[in-house]
Order: structure tokens, then sequence, then C-alpha cells
């Protein structure tokens, strides 16, 4: 078996994020840039396939700093590494990268395509169906576990209310990964560094063949909300701060 | 039959019997990897006579150190019964008397004798009546019988002389030994089989210990002055590298160990001084230094199977040291217990066996240069509230380059103190610049948790960083940094001058460079960091800065080589506190209660977090103030006014 896991590089969110001129997009420039949490815990889905049924994992990235991940994703187990050319130096588009995505899983022969269910740039999960429909693979998101059976994968997808379901799908197929079987492992320092010495590979861009359909016009950063107030460590001050505060919201009567 | 042969078969099979019980220890020692131990030999030997020879560590604690020193000089002295015991018997004709076996060394051994049984007495006392906590998990039954050996070694040797006086020897030379006489005619004994009864329960009884010593404690008597010969003569801040030849950066077998990690688990004599003082096994956690060494001495003894990491030593107890090298300042035999931990906690990073608190901290070191996950653009914003540009190293040549460590440079609770300091290294005109956002986190704990590949990355970014700068002396706020850069860069071949600030601030006193309102003598205490104070001597600066800004010094019981850890060092900031029963800050704080001061000076900006916490959680932030010695400085007439403002305010609130 072979899979592809995608990993996605989006702006470290304890950084300034700060708008572009024309309001249309992020100021990448200063930002550090981070793995997507849900693509750490697609690759460790995929390394875990791979312990437990000797698969082959090719891991490709995309976006700033993606050497670096890619190296640890072979740290972790991952047996190719490629980096895929992005477009400009934008958000990372679902509808855009899809086409990339799916011509890199046909030139790999992969029966199984692994991304994280959903990313800061792609909160509603477009990737995963983008994908499947442009593959004519079957897909299911939001996985907590996948396993594999025979020649068929049972994928545990979380539900609302506690609730799991199990399916059973037939390779290949496209799956959304929310949470691994396990955590995502820690890779040690002299182990990436071993890994840095890998070759990494790079694929074009292609075309996702989508018509143009909707652009952004402008972007806003979070309002600035109110701050807080320190009370203090003196109980009595706390207290009567906090009374004459309750009673000015109309909290409590005085 | 003559007792010659009798004596030459039964010795030559008591030895032939110890090798015996040795052989897997000989074997051990045999196969282990090497270690260069044998430089500097006049060094090395000055060592054993100041730590054999004077008791030094052994007197540390009165009691035991004296009863010790009792029974070891008496053991030399009475070792010349053993010779002549042996001697007379094996190579008839054999004797002392010609230089004075009958006079005065008959007077030094009949002396010695009783001071012997009055070294086992107290030692008899010591264990038995005070019974000290630090003997918990040490061998009782190993001690016992080694007491009613030298019971019997001594006593008999005593009625042989005594025998031999009734039999018409002289006395003269054997006061107490005359007295045994007198008892023996009370008791009506015949002189001649009482002697040789007493000669052969005193053969029986060496010979007895010499083949029970390979499985006890008391190997010490053979190892003890070798291990400490063969100690480690590098500077204590700096870890052993991993060695070239290891495949993988840890061990996972006791055979990987060099023959002196090895020598260490056969000398421990299970005094528990290192387990009384070890922060982690105050706190309730499953470490203690003693146990570590004695559990890996008997699997080494037992030829024990199963995994190291994680059977025959528990991964708790690896990730509950602090590394605060108390257990090995404590040791008197110089065993080497961080050296240990560190490679095993090697093993446990290289498999990815951390627990997720420590896997977020390091992966943000990984990615960012620091354990917050703040980015390193934002390193040096602390800057910005202060009324001056600071100059980066980076651009411009620098007298003094400023390292600031990860938090004192992002830790809101330390960051006043960072500016204080910038604001008393500018009042005394110091040329200083930092490296914003080209530094990273030192790792000096990152290495001392076990994360050896990673060290090598944060080291190797900020030596290129360090070499890109035009300067003359590196100072730093955390001694954490002080250590790696002065210590652990050596194996990267960087070699700077690195000092910690309070060492910069005495300096600058001492010149006349900064111009101090005296405060009016109140009283403070003062906790010295692990990493200034045991591993780089920086015990007097601090205190000159403290008598300097017009305090008194109250020091703790526990202080300098003694101080007592506040728990966050080697990566236990990183780690949770499951299992804990009490924090090793709040031991602390406890202790400095009661000595009734009303500040809490340190010098560490982890120790200013660590004990805010400490007494926040017990409820004394009110009565016990937790302030950098920094906060203590005064300037008589500040550059602006403001600044003695925010300082005080700054006390008031801290």
């Amino acid at each position: 078996m072979k899979i592809l896991v995608v990993l996605r590089m989006i702006p470290d969110s304890a950084g300034e994020l700060e708008l572009t001129s024309d309001g249309r997009g992020i100021d990448r420039e200063w930002l550090d840039f981070q793995l997507n949490d849900f693509d750490d815990h697609a690759l460790e889905e995929a390394i875990l396939l791979k312990e437990a049924s000797g698969a082959t994992v090719v891991a490709v990235a995309i976006g700033e700093g993606s050497n670096r991940v890619l190296q640890m994703a072979v740290a972790r187990g991952a047996d190719e590494a490629i980096a895929l050319e992005a477009e400009g130096d934008g958000m990372i588009d679902s509808r855009a990268i899809a086409g990339s995505i799916v011509a890199l899983a046909r030139s790999k022969a992969a029966d199984l395509l692994l991304c994280g269910v959903q990313s800061t740039e792609d909160l509603f999960g477009q990737l995963v169906p983008y994908a499947g429909a442009l593959l004519g693979w079957p897909h299911v998101s939001g996985s907590s576990r996948v396993g594999i059976e025979a020649s068929a994968l049972r994928v545990t997808q979380e539900r609302g209310g506690g609730i799991a379901a199990t399916y059973e799908i037939a390779l290949p197929a496209v799956i959304g990964v929310q949470t691994a079987s396990k955590a995502p492992r820690y890779v040690s320092g002299s182990k990436l560094r071993e890994a840095s010495k890998t070759a990494i590979g790079k694929a074009p861009s292609e075309p996702a063949g989508f018509e143009r359909s909707a652009e952004i016009v402008a972007l806003r950063l979070p309002g600035q909300r109110g701050s807080g107030e320190n009370l203090g460590d003196n109980p009595e001050n706390v207290a009567d701060r906090l009374a004459s505060i309750l009673a000015a919201k109309g909290f409590a009567g005085v | 039959m003559s007792e010659t042969p009798i004596l030459w078969i039964v010795t030559l099979a008591a030895a032939a019997l110890t090798l015996w019980r040795s052989r897997r220890y000989i074997a051990a020692l045999a196969q282990a990897p090497g270690a260069s131990r044998f430089d500097q030999p006049w060094r090395r030997l000055e060592g054993v006579a100041i730590a054999v020879g004077l008791h030094r560590k052994m007197l540390r604690k009165p009691l035991s150190g004296i009863l010790h020193a009792l029974i070891f000089v008496s053991f030399f002295v009475l070792f010349t019964v053993t010779i002549e015991a042996f001697g007379s018997r094996l190579f008839p004709g054999f004797s002392l008397t010609p230089i004075g076996g009958d006079s005065w060394i008959a007077l030094l051994q009949d002396l010695f004798a009783v001071l012997m049984l009055l070294g086992l007495g107290l030692a008899v006392y010591q264990r038995y009546a005070l019974k000290p906590a630090r003997f918990r998990g040490s061998s009782g039954s190993d001690a016992a019988i080694i007491y009613v050996l030298i019971l019997l070694i001594v006593s008999s040797l005593l009625i042989e002389a005594g025998a031999r006086i009734v039999g018409g020897a002289d006395g003269s030379w054997r006061p107490v030994g005359s007295l045994v006489a007198d008892l023996l005619r009370a008791l009506d004994l015949a002189a001649h089989p009482t002697e040789r009864i007493a000669y052969w329960i005193h053969i029986g009884a060496i010979l007895a210990f010499l083949v029970y010593i390979p499985g006890s404690k008391h190997r010490h008597m053979f190892l003890a002055a070798p291990n400490i010969y063969f100690r480690n003569l590098e500077p204590a801040g700096t870890a052993p590298a991993v060695p070239s030849e290891r495949e993988n950066p840890g061990v996972t077998s006791l055979g990987q160990f060099d023959w002196k990690q090895q020598l260490d688990l056969l000398s421990c004599t299970e005094c528990g001084r290192c387990q009384a003082v070890c922060p982690a096994y105050a706190s309730g956690l499953p470490l203690s230094p003693k146990m570590l060494i004695t559990d890996m001495r008997d699997a080494l003894a037992n030829d024990a199977s199963g995994p190291l990491v994680g059977g025959i030593i528990a991964e708790e107890t690896l990730w509950a040291c602090t590394t605060c090298r108390a257990c090995m300042e404590a040791c008197p035999v110089e065993i080497e217990h961080l050296p240990k931990i560190i490679d095993m906690r090697r093993h446990l990073v290289d498999e990815g066996h951390v627990s997720p608190m420590l896997q977020d901290a390091l992966t943000n070191l990984t990615r960012l240069g620091n354990s917050m996950g703040k980015p390193s653009k934002m390193r040096a914003r602390w800057t910005k509230e202060l009324g001056f540009p600071v100059k980066d190293a980076r651009s411009e040549p620098v007298d003094v380059l400023w390292f600031v460590g990860d938090y004192a440079s992002y830790d809101p609770r330390v960051q006043d103190v960072t500016r204080k300091v910038a604001e008393l290294f500018t009042a005394a005109g110091v040329d200083f610049g930092i490296l914003f956002d080209a530094e990273r986190n030192s790792g000096n704990d990152v290495r001392r948790a076990g994360e050896e590949g990673l060290f090598e990355t944060l080291a190797q970014s900020n030596i290129d960083a360090i070499r890109e700068c035009s300067f003359n002396r590196i100072v730093t706020t955390d001694p954490h940094s002080l250590n790696a850069l002065k210590n652990d860069y050596r194996h990267f071949g960087a070699e700077f001058e690195v000092l910690h600030y309070t060492a910069l601030l005495a300096e600058l006193i001492a010149a006349g460079k900064l111009d101090i309102t005296a405060a009016g003598g109140a009283l403070v205490t003062y906790h010295d960091p692990c990493y200034l104070g045991r591993y780089n001597g920086g015990f007097d600066a601090p205190r000159d800065l403290i008598k300097a800004a017009g305090y008194t010094l109250h020091d703790m019981p526990r202080c300098r080589e003694n101080s007592f850890c506040c728990g966050a060092g080697g990566g236990r900031i990183w780690q949770g506190d499951d299992g804990v029963k009490e924090r090793p800050s709040e031991n602390r704080i406890r202790e400095a209660l009661s000595l009734g001061v009303d500040m809490f000076v340190v010098a560490c900006p982890k120790d200013k977090v660590m004990y805010t916490a400490a007494t926040d959680a017990l409820g004394v932030a009110g009565q016990l103030k937790v302030v950098d010695v920094a906060e203590l400085i005064s300037l008589r007439e500040a550059p602006a006014a403001e600044t003695d403002d925010r300082v005080e305010g700054c006390a008031i609130n801290g």
C-alpha cells in the first residue's frame, strides 16, 4: 500500500498578524510558519499504518518551511519527501492545490490520500472532498482512528454527542484526519539531524481545472476586546471591588 | 598437623572464593568502553589525599565522619595484627618484634582496638538509635554482618593478646591486653587453648570478611580510593558528550557505560548522603540517587536480564531529576549520578518517550528556539519599555554581549528584572548589546533532558550568531545559559569569556561605577541557584551585591554548595507535578520563612518564577517577597527619574 500525506504550512498563530496593504491578505513577510496541526496527525496516522501493515509513505509539503517539516516527516518514518511548488506566497487555497495533490497521488500510484481535516486556511475542510471528487475515490472526513483490515480501511469518524461511527471503505480512498490513533510522536534532534541529509524531491504546481468562482475582497483582523482588570490580592478590597462591579453591571443590588 | 599448611589452604581457598565472587564485576569492568581518566596524576592523588586522608566530605556529617575516621585509622593500625597473624604462621619465623611488634606497635594495637570498638559502638548507635532517614533503602543486614565480623576480629585479637599474657608474655606494652588477661584469669581459662581458639576465630573472621566483601557495600574499602582517583576533572558544568563510537545517543544496557561509570556502581557505600540532599526524593518523586546506583549495581551483580531503561530504572525515576548536582556534591566517593541519568534520558528521547508537556517544550524549542512557543521576533520585546535603545550586537561592536535567555526575555514575571539589569548596565556606562531574534535557548536544560541532537542545533545556532559579533565578554542573566555557554559550548571549540550579571554588577560596584543608595540593613536571605553556585562557583558576587545594596544577609541552613534546588532544572520546568507531595520550591520557602526575613533574594530568572509561584501557593506572598538581587540595588541619581519609581513599584508588587 502506498500512502500520500499532505503537510500544509500555516502562519504561526502566536505571531502578530498584519494585513497586506490592499487589505485582502495576511502580510506573510514577518511571520513564522508551522505545520498545520491536523496534518501532523495525518502524518502520524500514515506512519502508524506503515508500522502496522508495511505501507510506503510519501510526504508532500506546501508552503514556507516545507523542507524543515519534510525532514521531520522522514525522521518520523516517511519514505519519500516532496516539496510542492506553490503559486505565489499567499494563503494555501484547497481549491487551488487540489489539482497538484491529485496529480501527485496518480503519479505516485497512491492507494490512500491522508490530509488534515482542516487548516486555519481551510476551516471548512474542502481539500478532502475536492481531492476525492477529482480522483473519483470515496472520502471520509473527521477520522479519529484509521485501521486496515484485509484490503479495506476501517475509519472511525467522530460525530456530535460523543457518538463515533465506523466505516469500512474500499481502497483507494481519501481520509481527512482529525486525530491520529495515537498522539504524534516526538522525534529527537539527533534523528532530525540525520534526516537533514535526505534528498527532497520537487513537484510542480498543476491546475485543478476549476473555473474561477470567487475571490476575497476584504480581510479583517479580530477586533480589540476589552482588557481585564486585576483586582489585587487583598481579600477585602477584592470583595468590595467585585461587589461594586457586579452592582454597576446590574447583576446584584447594593 | 602443623598450622602452616592448614592456614595456607584456608587462605588460598578464601582468596580463590573471593575472586570467584568478584568475577562478574571483573568481567564487566574489563569489557566496558574506555574512559580517559588517567591524566593529571598529581591532581588526582591530591584529591584522594583530601577525600580519604582528611575525610573532608565525610566530616560534613560530624558523627558519621568521626566514627568512620576511628574505624578507618584503627583498620590501618590493626592491619599490623593481621600481618603478624598470617605472617607468623604462613612463613614460620616471621615476626614484627624486631621493629617493635612487642613494644610500641603492641601499644598502638591495644589502643586502636579500643578506638575501633568505640567507632563500632558509635556506628551501631547511629544506625539503630538515631536511624537517619538517609539509610532508608540501604541494606540493614549487610551493615549488621559487618559489625559482627569487626566485633569478632577485634575481640578475638584482644583475647589472644590477653591469653598470651596469662601464658607468661610481657604485658607492659599492652594495657588493654593486661586487663583482658586479668579477666581470663578470673574466669580461670587455660592460656594456651584460649590463645589458639582466639587466633583461629581471628583468622576465620578476617577470611570471612574477605570472602564476604565482593557482595557487600564494603567493597568500598578497596574501590573508594580508586573511584576518587579516577573522578571527573572536567568542569562540573560540562555534560559528557556522546562518545563517537556509540551508535545511538543514549544507553540501553549497563554494559554501554564506560568503566568509570560502572566502577561508580561498585563503589557505593549506601551512606545515603545523596538521598538526603535530593530535591526529587524530598518531594516524594520515585528517585533516590542512592537507589538509582544500588539498583544498577544489583543488576550488574546478578547479571539481570530485562531492559535497563524502563526496567531496572523506571522512566519516572529518570525524569524526576532536576540535575541540581547536590548528590554528586555530597558523595564522599565521587560517584557520578548525572552522566548516567542523562545517558539514559538520551535513550528515552531518542525513542520519543517523552511526556506531552516535555514534547511541547522540545517541539517549540526545535521550531522557534524557545520553550514557550513565542515567535523569535518577540524575544527583544522587553526592550520597548526601556527609556533608551539597546544596541544590536550583530550590527555594531560592543564591549559586553548580553545573552539574555528565554525566561528573562519572554516571561512577564521576569521582564521587569531584565529591564532593571539593563538600566544598571547603562547607569554604569557599560557598552552592551544583545542578539535580538538571533538568540536561541542556550540548550543547557535541553541537553540535560537528554536531547543531545537538539542541544547541538541550538548551540551551533548561538555560536554562529555570537561569532558574527564583535565583543570582549559575554554576560548572561540566566545561570543555566551561563553554564552552557561557558562549559558545554567547549565541545564545539567555542571558548568565550562568560560571566553572570551578578559578577559584572559586583565588578562595576567594586570599580565605583555604580552610585548606590544603601538600604537600612534590612534582613534578607539568598538562594544560591544550582547552575550559578554548585556548578560554577558563583557564591560571592550575589552576596557582595546584597551587602553593597545595604541589606543584611541571613543565609539559610542549606546554602552555597549545599543549596536546595528550586525544582526547575534539567528540564523539570517543562514537566508536570504528578506524584509531587511537596514542591521543592515550597520546601525551600518554608526554610526561608523559619528565618524571619522579609525578602527572599534570587539571582536566576527561573527562581523568580518558581519562588513567586511558591509564595503564592503557600499564601505567604505578603510575608516574604521574592526579589532579584538586581531589584535590591537602587541608584542614587538614576539617569531618568521614573526609573527608580518603577523599580520601587516593582518591589512592592513582587
